[in-house]
Formats: C-alpha cells, sequence, structure tokens
C-alpha cells in the first residue's frame, strides 16, 4: 500500500525524468524551433550506444557521456546535410526528422538486433531520508537532471554566448547583421540537444528495458512538456511541463490505472494545448 | 526547385487531370480483370491493398490536397475495423455488418468534426495538430488495449467475413472472389466521390487553404469550417476503410491504431505522391505489397530502404512518383500574347 | 456621392504607444485617397483597422452607415472591405485563372457569372495572357496586380492598399496609378493607399491625406499637401 509520501517521491522522481528527456528538444524545438521527430530516436540512440559500451566493460558514467557524444555527432552530420537545408520549412522538417526515425531504428534493430537489452542499475539500493525512501540511482538521476536544467538556463541567460543564441533565435537577420555566424550557431545548438537527448538516453536506459523503440515513449510527451511548459522556457517550462505530464500521470494513475492515467494526461495536454498555446506559465 | 505537380483547379489543369482519369480508367479496368488471371493469393491480398489505398486517399484529401498533415489517421481505421468486429454479437433484423459500416463512417466523420472543429477554431495548425493528431493516435491505442473486455485488448478480436443481403437473398464473402469484387467497386466509388469533391467549390477553396490560408481568410472565407469538413471527409473514409478491412482480414489488434501504422500511411501517401489521389491509393497498394514480399525475406533492410527512399522523397521530390511521373505528362504551356 | 467609410475618434495604443489618436477620416462611394506620413505615423495600423486585422482601442468605425467596429476580418471581407498587403499574397502555384475563379468563390455567383468576372478583371488589370500560366511567372508588379484583381473578383468596394507600388519598376508605377483611376472612374470602387512614391501619387490625381504620430495632419488636395508648409517640415524633419 502506497503512503501519500511515496507516491510524492516517485511524481517527483518521474518529473525529472521527463525534464531529462525533454531537455534536448526543449533546446531543438523550443529554442530554436526546429521539430525534431527524431528525438525519441536520440534517446534510443543513447541507450543503445550506453549499452554496447558498458558490455564492452566501460565504466557507467564514461559510457553515458560517450553516448552523447555519440549521439551529438549524429546530430551533426543529420543537421548539416539534410536539417540545414529546411529551417524555413517546418513541415518538411517535421518530416525529414521523422524519417531520420524510421531510418535509425532499422539501423539499430540490424545492428543490435531487436531482442531486449539490460543495462545493469550502476548504484542499486535505495537511501533512506527519514520516512522517504528513494533509489539511489533515480534520485542521482533527478539531481543530474536539475543540474543540467538549472545549467542551460545560466548557459542562456548568463553567458555572452547564452545572450548570442537567444538573439539568434529571436531574429536571424539581424543576428547575422550583428556579426553572428548563423549557420555556425545553429549547428552548435542542434548538436547540443542532440547529445543532451543521447545524455538522456543514456542515463534512463538502467531503468527500462532497451528496445529498438525506447525512446518513442517519450517523444509526444517531451513535445508537450515543451509546449506546455512554454517554449522558450528552459528551466521553469520544462520542470513545470514535466510535472504535469509526467509527474501528475503518476498521481493519476492511483485511481484509475496506468493506461487511463495517460490517456487523462494528453486530453488534458491537448486541451491545454488548445487554450493556451503559448504554455502555461506566463511568457516574459 | 522541385518539380511538382500543380494541382490548378480549372482549364488549365484539364490535360493534367484528364491524364489522371485515363490512368485511373486503366488501373481499374486492370483491376477487374485480375482475378481472371492472378492466383488465389493475389486474389486474396489485393482488396486488403486497395483498403489501404482508401485509407492512403483519406490522408491525400486531408494533406495533399488540404496541407493538412494528421499522423492520426489509423486511429478511425482501427475504430471502423473495431465496429466491424463488434457487430458479430449484434442481433438485428437489418444486416448487422452494414449496420457496422455506417458506424464507421458516422463515427469517424463525426470524431474527426468534433476534433477537428474544437482545433480548427482555436487556430491550432500545422506542427501542433499533428502532435495532436499523434497523441490522437497513441490514446486509441490505449483504449483499445485497456478495454480488453469488449476489444480483446492485445490478443485482438476475430472478425467474421461479412455477407452482402439483398432482402432476403445473401451472398457470403467468405471466397475471395466475391470480397475481391465487393472492395473494388466501393474503392473505385470512393476515388470517384473524392475526384468529385475536389474538383467542387469546397475542393477549390480547400486547395487554397493549402496555398495561403491567410489568404483566403481575407477573401471571406471561414477556413476553420472547411478545415474541419475535410478532416470529417477523411475520419468517415478512413473508418470506412478499416470497418471493411476488418472484415477482410478477420481479424483486428491495437496496432493497427498505433503511430506505426499512423506513419506508414503518411510514409505511403508521401512517395505515391500526395497531391494526386491516384498517386496516394497506388503508392499504399505498392509500398504495402513490396513490404508484403520483401518483409518476409528481409524485413529491416526493406525498411530501412523505405525510410531512405521517404526521407529523399521530402527532400528532392515533393510530388512523389505521381509528380514525378506527371511532369513527364504535363500539357504544353499556350503561347503568351504580346502587350 | 454617398459616404462609403467614417471613422471617428478611432485609436489604438500598444502598451504606452500611441499609434492612433483619435482619427476622424470620411470617405465617399468611389473616392480615391491616399494616405501619406513619415514612418511610424501610424498608416498601417489605421489600414489595420478598418480591415478589421487590429482591434482599436477606442473610436467607431462605419461602412456604409453600419458600425463594423466589432466585425471580424472574414465578416469584413464578406461586406466588401478588401486588404492587400504590402507583400504580395497570391496563390504562386496555382494558375491566374484559378487565382481569380477562388477569389470569385468568395462571393454567390454563378459558374457562368465568375467566367465573366475573371475575363473581366484579367482585362482590367491587363494581364489576360497569363491566364493559365502560374502565378510565380509574374514580375512584382504583376503580382500585386494580380492580387487587387483576386481583391476585385472577390466583390471588394473598399481597397485597402499598403504601398502597392514598393518594388515596381517607373512603368509599372505608372501602369498602377492607371490601374486605379480605372477602378474607381469605370468600376466605382472606393480606394484608400498607403504610399511612399511622390510621382505616383501625383500621377493618381486623388486628394491626400497626412498622417503625423497617429494625428491627421491635414487632408487636401495633393497639391496643396505639396505646398505645406508644415507638411514639408514634417517630413523634413525626419530625414
Amino acid at each position: 500500500m502506497q503512503t501519500a509520501l511515496s507516491v510524492l517521491v516517485d511524481s517527483t522522481l518521474i518529473t525529472f525524468v521527463f525534464a531529462l528527456a525533454a531537455i534536448g528538444l526543449a533546446i531543438i524545438f523550443g529554442l530554436m524551433g526546429v521539430i525534431n521527430m527524431g528525438h525519441g530516436a536520440m534517446l534510443t540512440l543513447g541507450a543503445y550506444f550506453t549499452w554496447y559500451t558498458t558490455s564492452a566493460g566501460v565504466p557507467f558514467a564514461v559510457a553515458v557521456l560517450l553516448a552523447a557524444c555519440g549521439v551529438g555527432l549524429i546530430g551533426l552530420l543529420l543537421e548539416h546535410f539534410i536539417i540545414r537545408h529546411f529551417y524555413d520549412r517546418q513541415f518538411e522538417t517535421l518530416l525529414l526528422t521523422w524519417g531520420f526515425f524510421l531510418v535509425s531504428t532499422e539501423i539499430i534493430k540490424i545492428v543490435f538486433g531487436t531482442d531486449l537489452r539490460t543495462v545493469t542499475n550502476p548504484l542499486p539500493g535505495a537511501a533512506h531520508l527519514g520516512p522517504i525512501v528513494v533509489p539511489a540511482y533515480q534520485g542521482v538521476v533527478a539531481l543530474i537532471s536539475l543540474g543540467l536544467l538549472v545549467g542551460f538556463a545560466l548557459l542562456l541567460f548568463r553567458t555572452t554566448v547564452g545572450i548570442k543564441i537567444r538573439a539568434l533565435v529571436q531574429n536571424a537577420e539581424i543576428a547575422s547583421l550583428l556579426g553572428l555566424n548563423v549557420g555556425q550557431a545553429y549547428k552548435l545548438v542542434f548538436v547540443t540537444g542532440s547529445a543532451a537527448a543521447g545524455l538522456a538516453g543514456g542515463l534512463i536506459s538502467p531503468m527500462l528495458s532497451v528496445d529498438p523503440y525506447i525512446g518513442n515513449v517519450f517523444l509526444v510527451r517531451s513535445f508537450f512538456v515543451v509546449i506546455i511548459g512554454g517554449i522558450g522556457q528552459v528551466l521553469g517550462g520544462t520542470l513545470v511541463g514535466s510535472f504535469l505530464i509526467g509527474g501528475s500521470e503518476t498521481l493519476f494513475a492511483l485511481v484509475s490505472g496506468q493506461v487511463v492515467a495517460q490517456t487523462i494526461v494528453f486530453a488534458l495536454a491537448i486541451l491545454v494545448l488548445r487554450f493556451r498555446p503559448t504554455g502555461v506559465l506566463r511568457a516574459e | 526547385m522541385t518539380r511538382s505537380i500543380v494541382a490548378r483547379p480549372g482549364a488549365a489543369n484539364a490535360g493534367l487531370l484528364r491524364s489522371e482519369t485515363a490512368v485511373a480508367v486503366v488501373v481499374f479496368f486492370a483491376l477487374a480483370l485480375l482475378p481472371g488471371v492472378a492466383s488465389g493469393y493475389v486474389v486474396y491480398i489485393v482488396p486488403q491493398y486497395l483498403l489501404y489505398g482508401m485509407l492512403a486517399m483519406s490522408l491525400a484529401l486531408l494533406w495533399g490536397f488540404g496541407g493538412i498533415l494528421s499522423f492520426g489517421q489509423a486511429a478511425f481505421f482501427a475504430l471502423g475495423a473495431y465496429a466491424m468486429g463488434l457487430a458479430q454479437h449484434w442481433d438485428m433484423a437489418v444486416n448487422p455488418a452494414y449496420v457496422a459500416l455506417l458506424i464507421s463512417i458516422a463515427v469517424g466523420g463525426a470524431l474527426a468534426g468534433v476534433v477537428g472543429y474544437f482545433l480548427f477554431s482555436a487556430g491550432v495548425r500545422d506542427v501542433y495538430f499533428v502532435l495532436v493528431t499523434l497523441a490522437l493516435s497513441i490514446m486509441t491505442e490505449q483504449i483499445t488495449i485497456s478495454q480488453s473486455d469488449i476489444t480483446g485488448g492485445y490478443n485482438g478480436m476475430f472478425i467474421p467475413r461479412m455477407s452482402l443481403t439483398f432482402g432476403d437473398a445473401s451472398l457470403d464473402l467468405s471466397d475471395d472472389v466475391p470480397m475481391y469484387y465487393t472492395i473494388l467497386p466501393l474503392t473505385i466509388g470512393i476515388y470517384a466521390l473524392l475526384r468529385w469533391v475536389l474538383a467542387s467549390r469546397f475542393g477549390k477553396v480547400l486547395i487554397g487553404i493549402r496555398e495561403n490560408e491567410d489568404r483566403v481568410l481575407s477573401l471571406g472565407f471561414r477556413t476553420p469550417l472547411y478545415k474541419t469538413a475535410a478532416f470529417a471527409i477523411s475520419g468517415a473514409i478512413a473508418g470506412l476503410a478499416g470497418a471493411l478491412y476488418g472484415t477482410h482480414a478477420s481479424f483486428v489488434s491495437p496496432s493497427l491504431a498505433g503511430v506505426l501504422f499512423s506513419t506508414q500511411v503518411v510514409v505511403w501517401v508521401a512517395i505515391g505522391g500526395r497531391e494526386s489521389l491516384l498517386g496516394s491509393l497506388l503508392g499504399a497498394v505498392g509500398v504495402a505489397a513490396l513490404s508484403n514480399y520483401l518483409t518476409a525475406i528481409t524485413p529491416e533492410y526493406w525498411q530501412l530502404v523505405l525510410g531512405i527512399v521517404f526521407v529523399l522523397v521530402i527532400m528532392a521530390f515533393r510530388g512523389g512518383v505521381a509528380g514525378a511521373l506527371g511532369g513527364l505528362t504535363a500539357p504544353r504551356r499556350p503561347e503568351t500574347e504580346s502587350g | 456621392m454617398a459616404e462609403l467609410l467614417r471613422t471617428a475618434g478611432l485609436s489604438k495604443r500598444f502598451r504606452g504607444l500611441i499609434a492612433n489618436d483619435a482619427i476622424d477620416f470620411a470617405l465617399q462611394s468611389g473616392e480615391v485617397r491616399c494616405v501619406i506620413g513619415p514612418n511610424g505615423a501610424g498608416k498601417t495600423t489605421f489600414i489595420s483597422m478598418i480591415s478589421g486585422h487590429q482591434t482599436p482601442s477606442a473610436g467607431r468605425i462605419f461602412f456604409r452607415g453600419r458600425d463594423v467596429t466589432g466585425s471580424s476580418v472574414t465578416a469584413r471581407a464578406q461586406m466588401g472591405i478588401a486588404r492587400k498587403f504590402q507583400t504580395p499574397s497570391v496563390f504562386d502555384r496555382l494558375s491566374l485563372h484559378a487565382n481569380l475563379e477562388l477569389a470569385s468563390l468568395g462571393k454567390r455567383s454563378t459558374a457562368a457569372e465568375r467566367q465573366t468576372r475573371i475575363t473581366e478583371v484579367l482585362d482590367i488589370t491587363r494581364l489576360a495572357p497569363f491566364r493559365h500560366l502560374p502565378a510565380s511567372v509574374l514580375s512584382h508588379g504583376q503580382r500585386q496586380w494580380l492580387e487587387v484583381g483576386m481583391l476585385l473578383a472577390n466583390r471588394a468596394e473598399l481597397l485597402l492598399l499598403d504601398e502597392p507600388t514598393a518594388g515596381m519598376t517607373a512603368e509599372e508605377t505608372h501602369a498602377t496609378a492607371l490601374l486605379i483611376r480605372r477602378l474607381a472612374d469605370a468600376h466605382h470602387l472606393s480606394v484608400i493607399i498607403i504610399e511612399h512614391d511622390i510621382a505616383f501619387i501625383r500621377d493618381l490625381k486623388a486628394p491626400v491625406t497626412v498622417l503625423h504620430l497617429g494625428r491627421v495632419l491635414m487632408s487636401d488636395s495633393f497639391d496643396a499637401v505639396a505646398e505645406n508648409e508644415q507638411v514639408r517640415s514634417v517630413y523634413l524633419g525626419q530625414g
């Protein structure tokens, strides 16, 4: 029997998992406006790279970082050869990134096979903080997730690079007149978002069995997280959105079961999208 | 710059449409003769491809001609199939399969209409609309899984072949040939219906919305209504196709509602040619047939090739196969007068 | 001539910036009026409020005596108020015929009436040779005329043109002035034009309303406005 406290803990941990999964999209879609339907595939790739390298004996933390770099590299290739020709065409970008999902999923199946894979939990056990029991690994992931969000927010709002990126996003034409290399900046943002997705995939991999479609669970949800949280609101928006999409599902599931909870959350997300398309948080 | 078919309503397009009509006549004629020359398996499987084609045409109307991309057509398709599945338990004076067909059309249309109006009236478009249809697909799949008392859950539902009834006489469609000759005319009928819709005032406005929705709005048209109607029509047709598919394949499962199948439809239409009804129909038939044949041999490599072709089509061949061919049969431009 | 359009005290405020300040304006049926003024004078905002794309902060708009202040863009388009944007907005991939056909479908008509209308409009805009070609083949100036043509096919009665000659060659500009004259004189359209091109305005021989900082500075014949000291200083001062 779940106590209220343990439910809250679960809900919070899930919120951070969703936030972690959404960061890459918050950067690519939220910041750049690029519809990345391959976001789920990037998560999946991160998970598979992590599995592959840990199976070869590489320590988990290193494996995850390698996965992030690997997916970042893939993102670079994707951007350079395909995406950068379609920045002003949203529909094409949507379909092309979906094509990327199709292609990369098949390549994963060919290279890694379709059997379920497991990544061993590098931090089994739980921490007991008074009455609260927090699974150790999930707790660390939550902290990493929070750290990344804060880090990106600081990067965007407190550093020169961040300010330039935000200027670029507001108005590419003026930014280029001000001497900003627009092409390079876009590449940087896209690669960062891809790497973040790869990282998330790697970190999430011990929590689920890894199959070629693992990332897709997070695809639609990540879009909802970003849209409902508020496009461009990397820190607060992602957290609020993650709670509304992820954490609340856990709460609903208490009363109604997993599937109905999911349906309710999606239905609510659609309602929010329709009535408040700029997101739940007030735009700056 | 891609060479794509310009769907030009009015006199300018007459040459091109006349050629599509000519090709369509030839294709349908050939299909009508097919059972006479082909093996039992072909006669069995082709109607399924035709129903995929019907589903593809429903998306072509919405996307190719209305500019409204939907990743959720499979939801209507699956609901139609489940309706047909449920009909086997109904005890009524009228042929329950007929009722199921009507319900599929009505529910598909109504559901799409309600959701469509809800979204379009608030100006939800483009990417946001795609996301919502994606979410709806997932929701439908989940509901069909969870309501397992009704739907059989993951295990799916077996559906008997329906019978055609005319008064007291009835024709059992368990044999493949009568089934073939039931589905083919219906497919042709839907094709003709959609051609008629597209040539009408409604169709022209819809194409205008695809080209430049703001301009259409400023001309005084209430575009949300047109978009809702297009979505409703496509939902109704997808529902019909699904119900027929259910009784033909004799089986339905939740994956029929899911994202992967829904997006397959987009791939068919993109490759076949979204701005051509016949192209979309044949795209679905062609890709599904190839998939069926090649998946037995090499599933991942075929899907990989398909994915790459899809990407190439989006990047460089907006008109799909139909567009590439149509460019070869475009009418000669009239000479321009001077002054 | 009957009064077609009237604004009373029309104002628009954007968070502290007053774009239009209590503008009283009247246009007769069949009249052509140029609206000029330095950048930021509020010309586009004024037009936007008449077409319905912006809601006024204060004031009323009357069209044919009817208060349309609360009417939507679509409703006003159906009444005959038609806006042409600065960048031509036509259906590039469709033929001129299709463009005009779509525009004419906006108002009730039979197929035969529409055909006649399309031919008529192509004639007025001198675009008949391009009837079956896609709009993308037209020059910038010709696309502007096509767009005007679409508004005609849509049975517009009041045309709101926002810098129609921007990007046009000298010949095209002159042809545009002749087109607008034809529309007003022979076809009884009423036209409000925002413009910067002095030669074009002079060509048009139409009265001019000068806006400055959101207010009407003066409204008179072109010659009177051109000689007015205040107007000259407002323009020169902004340079």
